[in-house]
């Protein structure tokens, strides 16, 4: 198994590919460097939604299936405040974050009691709400018209308008909720997480406060999820109700299927995959079955399930390492 | 009121396959509103493309559905029989994108109607004038196949050997597997059952409203979801009962508090039972499963 020699240094590994990430924009690409770069700020945007997520589903194993409901949550809460109070990036981000936290704990608080199957239905009522209300709302959102005319984000009085300006934005964010959910996983709240997935009742004889920690869970789920709807309406400067449509939470859900459920690395590298794929498919498909292609990701979800559930890097790949280190010390 | 309880007959056949797939197997299978748009669809391909009588698409259709049913649940749901819950919803969410894009590719996204002739005229004239209130034949035709069609499931579910099988393995797979019934048999069976009546709510929405479309089943299965959730999941004369209520609710809704959130009202409707009374109006109590 490679698992061993990828194990043996991840953190050269992972020293290795942000030096590429910070180097990528001035490689010689040609002229499609923009487009490149465009390509992956959605990839790693999505990156981010996909680790968000997989708070809920891969460390506290309950479906979500309204999630888009965070993120367009926060994208409103962006341009909204954008355009009203002209505010600076580095206060709408947390405050968007403090908004999806505020609507993931009233949404969470009485749902969460829920079992598995109700809690993901009510979870998607949730965000076909969500939609409904922006599209209604005409003097808050400006329902389907959207929401033209976001100023793009200034660093120090200097706006962004570049692609690559926009890449090493995005990469920061990454970068920040990647260390946020590592620290979390290895924390106490991760190991409380873990515990309620393997076993609900187990957990709690052991002292885990159920409710209080998959409230967290998805609270903090729901805030990263808003803080990228934030930075996406900054960086599209136009959104629009139809953007944060149910299918967008499959999809997200597909990138952390495919990737591996539960896994940082596997959801990052589903994301990394799964989405430049859909340009390819963009590039490759006639017009009018490029809206068909979701069937590849619904026929993902299927088949994955059927034939590799753990995805294509399980979590249980951490254990497995430890696993393999005490073994070595054992002499065996 | 009358276009309401007529709204709620048809999501009460859609809610019926839910209620029973999940009574059995406890999977919320998210396919079936998808199943119930295919109905639509291939009835319509029938009548137009092959020319077929209304009433001989309107079987042939039901058959292929639920020969449908039960493959899909022989390919996709009974791998997974002993797999977390959580993978084979998934499996399910998956199955309903799929099959809805597949019906994008085939059908295209375009609305199609039901040509007129396929029923006679009279079904489109009046029945009743009640003051301003008409029930047209169209109507009651929907509200009988549907009473009647319930009214065999409930003789089926409670008078045959099938239908005490199928209760039996809702209650016990393990104990039923030891009197020798054969579970997957039985599994088969309300598949096939659950989606022929999708199916026919599929054909009867698309005469009613004279407009199919692929998208028209995340919808539909949704909000008779809710209706089976409001009912009492698991009960099928909970789920005639959900499908009425639910039915009224949203036209009720839509005509007196605002049109735009008529789905909405479906899915506050939904949340709301979900949160209070998770067992449905007459459903037995559930427990806490993991």
């Amino acid at each position: 198994m490679d698992v061993r020699s990828l194990g043996k240094n991840p953190r050269l590994l992972l020293m290795a590919l942000l030096l590429l990430a910070i180097l990528l924009p001035w490689l010689p690409m040609g002229g499609s460097t923009n487009y490149i770069l465009r390509i992956l700020t959605t990839a790693i945007l999505y990156m981010i939604l996909a680790m968000g997520l997989n708070i809920v589903p891969g460390f506290t194993g309950l479906l979500d299936l309204g999630y888009v409901g965070f993120y367009g949550i926060g994208a409103y809460t962006s341009g909204l405040l954008a355009i009203h109070y002209d505010m600076s990036l580095w206060l709408i981000l947390p405050l968007a974050a403090i908004n999806g936290a505020i609507w993931g704990i009233l949404l969470g608080a009485p749902t969460l009691r829920l079992t598995g199957d109700y809690f993901a239905i009510v979870t998607f009522g949730f965000s076909e709400l969500v939609v409904l209300v922006i599209r209604n709302e005409l003097w808050l959102t400006r329902g389907p018209m959207g929401l033209p005319g976001i100023s793009p984000p200034a660093i120090f009085g200097h706006p962004l308008t570049r692609d690559w300006e926009f890449y090493y934005l995005i990469l920061i964010l990454l970068l920040i909720v990647l260390v946020v959910v590592t620290r979390l996983q290895d924390s106490r709240v991760g190991r409380a997480w873990f515990a309620i997935r393997e076993d609900e009742t187990a957990a709690q004889c052991c002292g885990v406060n159920l409710i209080r920690y998959k409230v967290t869970a998805f609270a903090i789920s729901a805030s990263i999820g808003a803080m990228a709807g934030a930075f996406y309406a900054k960086w599209f400067k136009f959104i629009h109700p139809d953007m944060f449509k149910f299918w967008e939470s499959i999809l997200i859900l597909c990138l952390i299927v495919f990737g591996g459920m539960g896994s940082i690395v596997g959801t990052m590298l589903g994301a990394l995959i799964l989405i430049p794929l859909s340009e390819v498919l963009r590039a490759v498909l006639p017009q009018g079955l490029f809206s068909a292609r979701y069937l590849i990701y619904g026929l993902v979800l299927v088949l994955m399930m059927r034939w590799r559930p753990e995805g294509l890097i399980p979590f249980e790949w951490a254990q497995a390492r430890k696993a393999l280190l005490s073994k070595e010390r054992l002499g065996l | 009121m009358v276009n309401g309880i007529t709204l709620g007959g048809v999501y009460a056949l859609i809610a019926v396959g839910y209620t029973m797939v999940y009574g059995v197997i406890q999977l919320i299978n998210f396919a079936h509103g998808e199943i119930y748009m295919l109905g639509a669809f291939l009835a319509y391909t029938m009548v137009t493309v092959f020319g077929l009588p209304f009433l001989a698409a309107f079987v042939i259709t039901l058959l292929i559905c639920s020969c449908f049913g039960i493959i899909l649940d022989f390919i996709a749901y009974r791998p997974l029989r002993k797999a977390p819950r959580l993978a084979a919803l998934i499996t399910a969410i998956g199955m309903s994108i799929f099959l809805q894009n597949l019906a994008l590719m085939i059908w295209g996204s375009q609305i199609k109607a039901y040509p007129r002739d396929v029923l006679p005229e009279i079904f489109f004239q009046a029945a009743w004038n009640l003051g301003d209130v008409t029930l047209s034949w169209l109507q009651v035709f929907i509200l009988l196949i549907t009473v009647i069609s319930m009214a065999i499931l409930h003789i089926v579910i409670h008078r045959t050997r099938i239908g005490t099988a199928m209760r039996a393995v809702s209650q016990d797979k393990t104990t039923a597997a030891l009197m020798g019934i054969g579970v997957n048999r039985v599994i088969s069976f309300t598949f096939a059952v659950g989606s022929a009546m999708g199916a026919m709510a599929g054909i009867l929405v698309g005469l009613y409203y004279n407009a199919i479309f692929p998208t028209m089943g995340y919808i539909a299965g949704i909000k008779a979801f809710a209706a089976a959730v409001l009912g009492g999941i698991g009960s099928v004369p909970g789920a005639m009962l959900g499908g009425g209520v639910l039915g009224i609710a949203e036209v009720m809704g839509a005509g007196y508090i605002s049109s735009e959130y008529r789905d909405g009202i479906s899915y506050a409707v939904m949340i709301a039972v979900i949160l209070f009374k998770p067992s449905g109006l007459i459903g037995r109590p559930i427990g806490e499963k993991a």
